[in-house]
Formats: structure tokens, C-alpha cells, sequence
């Protein structure tokens, strides 16, 4: 383990100036990927700059739309008096996430900046067309979250960007989701996750979203199964279909928590099963 | 011997205040004065030789104190066989092989030091499955062994072999025969606190080793050859055992980091403290043997058995711990478990370049048990017969004497059977398939204690002081299983204090008499026959003072309550005449005539009598020690016959599962659990061992696996290596204790340590099988294995 230096700015200008200033620095959010990696050996950053003293990114703002601030932690998302019935599916995810030590330090900001496609809070984001903000010494964007994901471990975020926001537009009514996620035991990352929303009327659905974790390099957005659903009655040949394409589509590949096929499989059964469920509801 | 004060009670742990508030001292806390750091660098590969090792580049960092090899250090060959070194020279045999380590001044500064030592091999072809390691022309792991033998093949020079009866009746008496192979994987021990040491040396060469150890005593003598291999003979050590965070078997032997730590603590004349992190632990460690197993049995029309052939292949890895000799309890449930007159048992070790391993709880019990009680079912099947009534059929009895020769005093497997079967409905639940099933699964283990060395001795001092307190000094160690609760009840209810007047001290070789081990489930079996012991020789010494010193106690009781009421009169009671050793009685701290009047005065605090016995001429002190060597004999073992423990525990578990037969999940959704544990001791503890083991039971059989590749382990970390959590663990267990009331147990109990996880496995396996129809044959039975199995079907 290598030595370093560490830093705890106090506002944003200056975690983003430490930053341009200091080669090999990095940000830390909650330190739950970081340290680990640190520790292992697989990074040697030259410095470490704290996001945690940086008011800007706390916090969570509702006046229709919603602003989750990047240091939130999966904590506050579970604890927060609103969000559970506004947006359930991302509550369903966060209370997978991990165990409630880690929940209690690790941030939905470093969940997206890590950019591991078993990020817990990545797939419930991706159905409900989240947006994230960032910013640079240069100014502050603002992207689809979709667009965010680049590939493995590679977010659109250049190095001196600080993910600042997670905007979510207002819940539709009509819209229902789910989120479901296999691991080899409770508490653990991934397998497989995924999480569907559907807006329905009557029995032929008008909108849907699906997104995969665990099955490609990026969290994933399943469109050709939105394709497939939106427009349509969904019948039980169009189930099993759906659950088809979607073991089809994904590039899983296997590790030591299971097999390319096994993942391909779990896909699919969960992609049939959350359209089910969604429609009991 | 119902009537206990303090057995049977839950008990406050004595380390329990501490261990919650952080006080409580494991070797990741101690600090010694000057204290050094030591790392290792192990293996770049399973199996090469060593060309050349530079250190030159880490001798020279700042902060380092010493750089050890084995080209400037003295040759320490340990292990069982001692086939190991401490420090590798020539060849590596496996990747957790230790080449080179080094002392520096803090952690990091050793760990820098370790990546600036470069080692050349030259790589050799490896083994990594035993079934390999046979074959002909195999590699050798050793060309040599410990004496210099040439060695022909990759077989261990250890023979358990059992031949009761005469197999070809027993086969020409079965009216149906199963056959099966079944394998286990490697699994870690997981303690809490991992492993570690602090080496000290005194001026006159003498060593004291701070030692997360289970056996301190053998370790000791494991030390002080050592010592003497160093070239200082004579030189003795002092072993040291901190507070424990788990043991699991992981302390049965000494291991290579303890050499090494002592090697570099006489190089720099400083104490050298090594503990492993996780990711050593799981890599460096060893784990549990994997086995694979091959089972026929036979039953007659009636489901008699009539036989049982097994026969078991592990997998040694590169050297050899007192984990090779899992045989020695393998052979209990193969020979003993139910009743079956024909018997054939062979085990066969072989060296591969895998990781070594070492003991875990149960001691090739559960590897075995998975294979038998597995093949249980299947027999059931093929003979059509309910799987429950079949074990009843073939259940155990108390009084007789199995094919190896064990005596069964007590058995109380029938009403751990009906138990099971009764809390699970299985009457009504089994055989209905639908995805939702239940099995159960029955086991025996050593109950009182299990001789595999020539003394199963424990010893144990009770020093008296002042003040009533009882000072105990036993070798046997509290590793978190609650011995130490239990030590204080029992010399409480055999001595007659209060619990808290009993203080247990460190177990440290310097103060406590000599103790083969905690292992064997044999912790509380020891402590409470030994604690027994003691107390009942300080009794009577206590009665014989107390005829001359106890009246004129009582007399000064009197003059007191005199003084402060001048119409107070005592009883006309003759204490000085009532006063003999066997009228005494020791009851809660205070002694008194069993039939004098129940007054307050006629009763003296144990401490007050005892301050009378030291205070005056030619005073006494009074202090017992014993030493008990249990009624049990060392088997033969290449014979397969002895009677290996003085009693024998019985059990059986039960599961009722739930299948996805898509995604293949299994559901746990309740178990049963019914064990035979002679007496309940104290229900906090004893539950506390069935849960934990009966979870690790649940691990064994659905998630655990240490996974490596052509030796290498690829999921060192919790991440990676999954064992239950809470959350896996959220299904009812219904637990029940039958107590038989054994004659040679302390207060009638049995040891309990192992058998909770021993036949867990198999259970749970039996229920898949009643709801999916399938059998997954090899452990952990993962998702996958049973959409394979469902495939096949
Ligand atoms: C025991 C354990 C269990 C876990 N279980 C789960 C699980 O079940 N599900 C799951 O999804 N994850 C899990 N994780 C992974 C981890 O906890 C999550 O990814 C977590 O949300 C990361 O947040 P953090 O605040 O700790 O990120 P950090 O480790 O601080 O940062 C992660 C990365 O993001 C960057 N970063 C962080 N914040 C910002 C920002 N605002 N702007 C720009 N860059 C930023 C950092 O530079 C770093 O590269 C687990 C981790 C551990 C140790």
C-alpha cells in the first residue's frame, strides 16, 4: 500500500483547482471502492481529495423534480421520508445494496462513478430516465444517464469532473417498477440484476424501460425489449419472448461468481418475472 | 442429579463485558516493547525449482532488520510428517510456499521490503487433483521423504483401513444395493480474528511466543524442537494464548508464520509480531481437505443393512498437517453410524501441489457423513422404504459395542430421529415433490473426548485465596465456544462458590498444567471432569481444616450477636460435636453442618474459614491440581479398531427446502435440529454452538468453496468467498436437546462442539432430492449444479 496525501476541500472550486493542480490525485467519495482498491494493490493514486466536506454535493432536493446531491449515501436515499413512495424502485435497490455499514458510508454518486456493472443503483436510475450533472473548472453539464456509462470501470466523467447531481424528473402515475437481483447469497454483489418499469393502459403497455446489471460491461439499457413490449398487450408468447431477447442481448461472461450461461438465464427469468409481477400489482 | 445450581443455568461469559466494550486483548492488539514486524513473501508457483533469491535490494530498504531465507537461516522441518520447512529452499511445492521474509520496523515498511526481494524459478509441471496425483508417472511433490527416502509416488505413508465382518455375505444378504460418489470442496475455517503470533526472546535464549494456538502444549514441543534445531537445545519456550477470535481447528497445529516469526526474533533480538490479513488468511491458510468419497451399502428386504463399503480420496495438498489424520474420525460413522454388520473402510492421502490443509470442525465427520447419510437416501429409494423409518430401522442402541469397537454407553439417536420428524410433519410433508421437499440426516461423533495421540490428558490447578475466590489454571482454550463460561460453572457447582468467585486465568504453558488440545469437541467434556476433580480434593481438604476451625467460627458468630443482644441465645446445638469432614457441606460460598439449624450464624463464608486456615502457626494455603486421562483407548488405526472416546454424541437434522427449478435456488424455509448432548449445561452456550455450527453446516452445503486454479486460490477474500449471513440464515430452526444423562460426562453431558454442522449438509441435500427429484453429488450444491441436474433428469 502505497503512501499518499489527503485532502478535504470545502467547496467544490477547490476540490476541482486541488485537483487540476495535483497529477495522480483522486476524488473519494465514501472510500468503499476506493480504499478497496487502494489495499489491493490496484491503484496508486498520489492523493486522495475528500468530496465529503462539500456542501454543494449533499443533500436532496424536491420541488416536483428531484435532485439527489452525489454525496448522498445509500443510507440517507433508504432513511428519506419521500423518496421510497416517489421513486420505490430505487429504494428497492438501495436496501440490496451491500450491508448497513457500508450503506452508511458508500455514496450513489461513487456507486455511478465506479461504473461497475453490478452498481446497485445504476439500473433502477436507467428506467427512470435519471440525468446526472457534472462539473469541470470548465463550467457543469448535464447528460442522460444512459450516456454516462462508457465501459468497464469507464464512466463519461473526464478525470477532473466531480459528478455533482442526480436529477430524476416527477414519478409518472401510471408508471410501476421493480428491482430484482440474484447473489450467491443475500448480501452480495450482483449476479444478475434487473429492474423493469412499465406504464400501462389497460393490458397494453405504453412505455417501458429495462435495464441490466451484472451482464455486460456497462449497466445496461434492454431496448429491444422495450421495443418489443411498448405498443403491444403483453400476452404470455410476448413474455417468453422478451425473456429471449433478453438473455440474447447481454454479454455476460463468467467469473467466479457464475457462468456466461448462468447470467444469460437469470436475465431472462428475471425480465419475465418483473413484467409479472409488475402487472399483479 | 437434577438438583445443580448453577449447570443447566445460563451463565454470564466472563470475557463477555470486555470483548463488547474492545478490551478484550487478540494478538491483533498486543504490543511488546521494541516490537518488529515480520511479512512473508511466499511462492510465484505451485510447483518450480528455486534458482536464485535476492534480497539484496530489501536488506537495504531503511527499517528493515533482518531478511531471512532458507540459505542464512537454520533448517526448522515441521509438520506431522515434517515434510514442511519454515523457509523453502531448492523447491516450492505450492503458491503459498514461503521463500524469504523479512523484520522491518512498521507494517509497511515490511511489506515494501517483501516486493523488493526477487526469487528466479524454474517452473515444473504441477498436480492439482488427487486423482491425477495417481496416475502413473505423475510428478512427484516430494521425491524424498522426512528421512531421505526416496519416494515412488505421491501416496502419504499413513494407513486408516477398517474389515469387519465378511463384505460378500453382506453383499449376497442385500436385497438392494446404492451406490454413490460424493465430494467435498476445500472450505475455510473464516475465524473472525485471523491468524498471528508475537516471537519474544529473553537474554538466556528462552522463548515466549504469543500464539493464536489451540494446542499449546503440543505446540510447545513443536516450539522447542525448533529451538534445538536452531542450536539451542535445552532453551525451553513459554506459549502464550491470547483472547481468541475463533479457532474452527486453524489452532491444531503450529504453523509456518510461528517459525518464521521465531527465526526472525532471534535474528534481531527483538519480538517480531506476524499476523495474517484476510486475503492472507484465505490464501496462506490452510483449509479444510476436500474428499471425494465412494459409498455402497446394501439392506435386505426387512431394510436391514447388511452392508457398507466406503472408500475415501483426499486431497493433502503439498504437505502434511494433523488434518491427514481425518480418516481416524472418518471411520466412526463409517464403522458405527446406525448398525451394520459388515464393514469395509479405506482411505488413501496423496500429495498434490493444492494448497496444504489442515483440521476444521468436525474432522472429516461432515465429509463423510455427506457421502453415508447421502447414500441413506438413496438405499431408502431403491429399497422403498420412507427414509426416516429406514434410519429408524437401522438406529443405533445404547449398551452396544460397534464394529470398531466402540462402546456406546449412552445413544440417544431414536428420539433425535422421532424429534426431527415430528417438528418437520414429515409423515405429511415427505414424498409430495412440488418443488418443496424435506430430508434429514442423522450423525455420531466423539463425545468424550477422542484419543488420536498417546495422553488425551487435561490438567488443571484451582488455587484458593483469601477471599474465597477459586484461581483456575487450565490449558484447554476459550476460543469463543464459551469454555471459559462453562469452566466457571462447573468448578462453582463442584466446589460450591459463586460464579463469581471463580476467576479463570490466561492459558499460558508457564502456569497451567499440560492439555492435549481443545479439539474433539472435547473442550467442556475435559474441563468439567477435571473441574470435578479439583474441587471435590479441595472439599475435603477444606472438611478435614473445618473439624477444628469451623466451631470456632460459629462460637465467635455467637458472641457477637451476644454482644449486641444480651438475651440471645443459641440453639442447643453441639457444633464442636457435629462437627465432622463428612457432615460439611460447601454450598454458594458458605459452609455449614448439613443437619444443624438453617441459621445465619451457623453458616461461615468460605473465605473467612480460609483466611482461618493460612493465619496462624504452620498456616495452610490450599490449591488441588489433577490431571485426568479419560477411559478411552488409542485404536489401531491400519486395524480400524479401538474405542476412541469415552462416550459418543448423536444427532439428526432435518430441512424442508423450497426449489426454483428455474433459477435453481433452494429456499431454506425451516430446519429441525435434534442432538443428544448427555446434559445441558448451560442453554445460552450450547444453542449458541448448534446455531453457529448448524450455519456453517448451511455454508458446507450451499455456498462455501475455496476455487483455485492449477493451485492458485482465486476468491482469498469475503467478497469472493461466501458464507452465510444473517439474512441467508432468516428460517426457523426448531432445536431440541435429548439428555441421556451419561455416566462419564461431567454432570452427565457430552461434547457438542462439532456435531451441529456434521450432518447438516446431507440433510438438506435429502430435501432437494424430495423436491426436485435430482441429487447433486458434489458440495457446495450451487444453482447451477441443480439446473445441470434438472437438465439430466
Ligand atoms: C463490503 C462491500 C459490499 C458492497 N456491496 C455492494 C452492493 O451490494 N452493491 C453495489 O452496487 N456496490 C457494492 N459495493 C461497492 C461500493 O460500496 C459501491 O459502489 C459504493 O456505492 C461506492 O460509493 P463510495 O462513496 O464508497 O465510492 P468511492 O469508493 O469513494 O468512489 C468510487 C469511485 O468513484 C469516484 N467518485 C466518487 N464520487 C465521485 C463524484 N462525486 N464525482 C466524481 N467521481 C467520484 C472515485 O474517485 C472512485 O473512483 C460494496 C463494497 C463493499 C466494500
Amino acid at each position: 500500500m502505497g503512501r499518499y496525501n489527503y485532502y478535504k476541500p470545502l467547496s467544490l472550486d477547490d476540490a476541482l483547482a486541488l485537483h487540476d493542480k495535483i497529477p495522480g490525485a483522486l476524488f473519494i467519495a465514501g472510500g468503499t471502492d476506493v480504499m478497496v482498491k487502494i489495499v489491493n494493490g490496484d491503484i496508486e493514486p498520489s492523493a486522495l481529495i475528500s468530496l465529503r466536506s462539500i456542501p454543494e454535493l449533499s443533500g436532496i432536493k424536491e420541488n416536483g423534480s428531484t435532485r439527489i446531491g452525489s454525496m448522498t449515501t445509500i443510507s440517507e436515499l433508504i432513511e428519506h421520508p419521500k423518496l421510497h413512495k416517489r421513486y420505490p424502485v430505487l429504494i428497492e435497490a438501495a436496501r440490496r445494496h451491500s450491508g448497513p455499514q457500508i450503506r452508511n458510508v458508500a455514496t450513489i454518486g461513487g456507486n455511478l462513478c465506479n461504473c461497475s456493472p453490478c452498481a446497485d443503483t445504476a439500473t433502477p436510475l436507467l428506467v427512470l430516465d435519471a440525468k446526472v450533472r457534472l462539473r469541470s473548472i470548465e463550467g457543469s453539464r448535464e447528460i442522460p444517464i444512459e450516456e454516462f456509462f462508457k465501459g468497464p470501470g469507464e464512466t463519461c466523467l473526464s478525470s477532473s469532473e466531480i459528478l455533482t447531481d442526480i436529477l430524476l424528473d416527477p414519478p409518472q402515475r401510471e408508471a410501476r417498477a421493480v428491482f430484482m437481483k440474484k447473489g450467491r447469497v443475500h448480501m452480495d454483489l450482483a449476479t444478475a440484476s434487473v429492474a423493469v418499469l412499465l406504464e400501462m393502459e389497460k393490458n397494453t403497455c405504453r412505455r417501458a424501460r429495462l435495464a441490466a446489471g451484472s451482464v455486460a460491461p456497462v449497466p445496461l439499457r434492454l431496448s429491444q425489449v422495450e421495443e418489443l413490449l411498448e405498443g403491444n398487450i403483453i400476452s404470455s408468447e410476448l413474455l417468453d419472448r422478451a425473456r429471449e431477447i433478453s438473455s440474447e442481448t447481454v454479454s455476460p461472461i463468467t467469473d467466479i461468481r457464475a457462468t456466461e450461461e448462468y447470467r444469460r438465464r437469470i436475465v431472462g427469468i428475471y425480465v419475465r418475472r418483473g413484467i409479472e409481477r409488475l402487472l399483479k400489482k | 442429579m437434577t438438583d445443580f445450581h448453577y449447570i443447566g443455568k445460563e451463565t454470564k461469559r466472563p470475557a463477555g463485558p470486555d470483548k463488547a466494550a474492545g478490551k478484550a486483548h487478540y494478538i491483533h492488539d498486543l504490543v511488546r516493547p521494541g516490537m518488529l514486524f515480520g511479512k512473508i513473501k511466499f511462492s510465484e508457483h505451485p510447483h518450480a525449482h528455486i534458482k536464485n533469491i535476492d534480497i539484496s535490494r530489501a536488506e537495504r530498504l531503511p527499517g528493515v532488520k533482518a531478511v531471512i531465507t532458507a540459505y542464512n537461516t537454520p533448517e526448522l522441518r515441521i509438520g506431522f510428517l515434517r515434510d514442511n520447512f519454515a523457509l523453502k529452499k531448492d523447491k516450492v511445492r505450492q503458491y503459498r510456499d514461503e521463500v524469504a521474509a523479512v523484520a522491518a520496523t512498521d507494517p509497511e515498511t515490511a511489506e515494501e521490503a517483501i516486493r523488493l526481494i526477487t526469487v528466479e524459478y524454474e517452473p515444473l509441471p504441477g498436480i492439482f487433483s488427487p486423482h491425477d496425483a495417481l496416475k502413473d508417472g505423475a510428478p512427484l511433490v516430494h521425491e524424498t521423504d522426512a528421512r531421505g527416502r526416496a519416494r515412488s509416488d505421491n501416496v502419504l505413508p499413513l494407513r486408516f483401513h477398517h474389515e469387519s465382518g465378511d463384505l460378500e455375505v453382506g453383499r449376497s444378504a442385500a436385497s438392494h444395493s446404492a451406490e454413490g460418489e460424493f465430494s467435498t470442496p476445500l472450505v475455510q475455517q473464516c475465524c473472525m480474528g485471523t491468524a498471528g503470533c508475537i516471537a519474544e526472546f529473553s537474554m538466556s535464549n528462552n522463548l515466549t511466543i504469543w500464539a493464536k494456538t489451540q494446542i499449546p502444549f503440543l505446540a510447545q514441543r513443536d516450539f522447542n524442537r525448533a529451538l534445538s534445531d536452531m542450536g539451542l537445545g535445552g532453551r525451553n519456550t513459554r506459549v502464550i494464548v491470547p483472547t481468541l477470535g475463533g479457532g474452527f481447528g486453524s489452532g491444531l497445529d503450529t504453523h509456518t508464520y510461528e517459525y518464521i516469526a521465531i527465526l526472525l526474533a532471534f535474528q534481531t533480538g527483538r519480538p517480531v509480531k506476524i499476523v495474517y490479513t484476510r486475503d492472507e488468511e484465505f490464501a496462506f491458510l490452510s483449509p479444510r481437505q476436500s474428499t471425494h468419497t465412494r459409498i455402497i451399502q446394501g439392506c435386505d428386504s426387512e431394510g436391514r443393512l447388511t452392508f457398507r463399503h466406503v472408500e475415501v480420496l483426499q486431497d493433502n495438498g503439498a504437505y502434511t498437517s494433523w488434518g491427514a489424520t481425518y480418516p481416524s474420525v472418518m471411520m466412526l460413522p463409517a464403522t458405527s453410524l446406525y448398525r451394520v454388520p459388515n464393514v469395509y473402510f479405506d482411505s488413501k492421502l496423496v500429495y498434490t501441489n493444492n494448497t496444504y490443509c489442515q483440521a476444521m470442525r468436525g474432522y472429516g465427520n461432515p465429509e463423510l457423513t455427506w457421502a453415508l447419510e447421502s447414500n441413506m437416501d438413496e438405499l431408502a429409494g431403491e429399497a422403498g422404504i420412507d427414509p426416516a423409518d429406514f434410519r429408524m430401522i437401522n438406529c443405533n442402541e445404547p449398551g452396544e459395542t460397534t464394529p470398531m469397537g466402540l462402546k456406546v454407553s449412552t445413544c440417544g439417536l431414536k428420539e433425535c430421529l422421532e424429534s426431527v420428524a415430528e417438528k418437520l410433519d414429515w409423515k405429511k410433508k415427505h414424498g409430495k415433490g412440488k418443488r418443496r421437499g424435506v430430508g434429514m440426516a442423522s450423525l455420531m461423533h466423539v463425545g468424550g473426548s477422542g484419543r488420536i495421540y498417546r495422553s488425551d490428558a487435561s490438567g488443571l490447578i484451582i488455587k484458593l485465596d483469601d477471599f474465597g475466590n477459586a484461581n483456575v489454571y487450565y490449558g484447554g482454550i476459550e476460543m469463543g465456544q464459551g469454555l471459559h463460561t462453562f469452566l466457571t460453572q462447573a468448578v462453582a457447582e463442584a466446589l460450591g462458590i459463586r460464579p463469581e468467585n471463580v476467576i479463570i486465568n490466561p492459558t499460558d504453558t508457564g502456569t497451567c498444567p499440560w492439555d492435549v488440545g481443545t479439539h474433539a469437541s472435547r473442550g467442556a467434556f475435559m474441563a468439567g471432569n477435571t473441574a470435578i476433580l479439583a474441587a471435590e480434593k479441595l472439599r475435603r481438604r477444606i472438611f478435614e481444616f473445618a473439624e477444628e476451625l469451623f466451631p470456632k467460627e460459629v462460637a465467635k458468630n455467637i458472641k457477637k450477636l451476644q454482644k449486641k443482644d444480651p438475651d440471645f441465645k443459641a440453639p442447643d446445638f453441639d457444633v464442636a460435636a457435629a462437627a465432622k469432614r463428612d457432615r460439611f457441606e460447601l454450598k454458594d460460598g458458605f459452609i455449614f453442618i448439613k443437619d444443624a439449624p438453617a441459621e445465619g450464624y451457623m453458616r461461615v463464608e468460605l473465605g473467612r474459614l480460609l483466611r482461618a486456615i493460612h493465619f496462624r502457626n504452620q498456616g495452610q494455603m490450599l490449591t488441588a491440581d489433577v490431571f485426568y486421562d479419560p477411559p478411552n483407548e488409542l485404536p489401531d488405526f491400519e486395524k480400524g479398531y479401538g474405542n476412541i472416546s469415552a462416550t459418543y454424541a448423536y444427532g439428526a437434522q432435518g430441512a424442508e427446502v423450497e426449489v426454483d427449478t428455474e433459477t435453481g435456488e433452494v429456499e431454506i424455509i425451516r430446519m429441525a435440529a435434534a442432538h443428544d448432548v448427555g446434559k445441558v449445561l448451560n442453554p445460552q452456550t450450547l444453542k449458541g454452538q448448534i446455531y453457529g455450527a448448524l450455519a456453517q453446516g448451511v455454508g458446507y452445503a450451499l455456498y462455501e468453496e475455496i476455487q483455485s486454479h492449477e493451485g492458485r486460490i482465486l476468491n482469498p477474500d469475503f467478497r469472493d468467498y461466501k458464507i452465510p449471513g444473517t439474512l441467508d440464515m432468516n428460517f426457523p430452526i426448531d432445536l431440541e436437546f435429548i439428555e441421556t444423562d451419561d455416566e462419564y460426562g461431567p454432570f452427565g453431558s457430552k461434547g457438542v462442539g462439532e456435531p451441529g454442522l456434521v450432518p447438516t449438509a446431507p440433510a438438506i441435500a435429502n430435501a432437494i432430492y424430495d423436491a426436485v427429484g435430482v441429487r447433486v453429488h458434489d458440495l457446495p450444491i450451487t444453482p447451477e449444479k441443480i439446473l445441470a441436474a434438472l437438465n439430466k433428469k
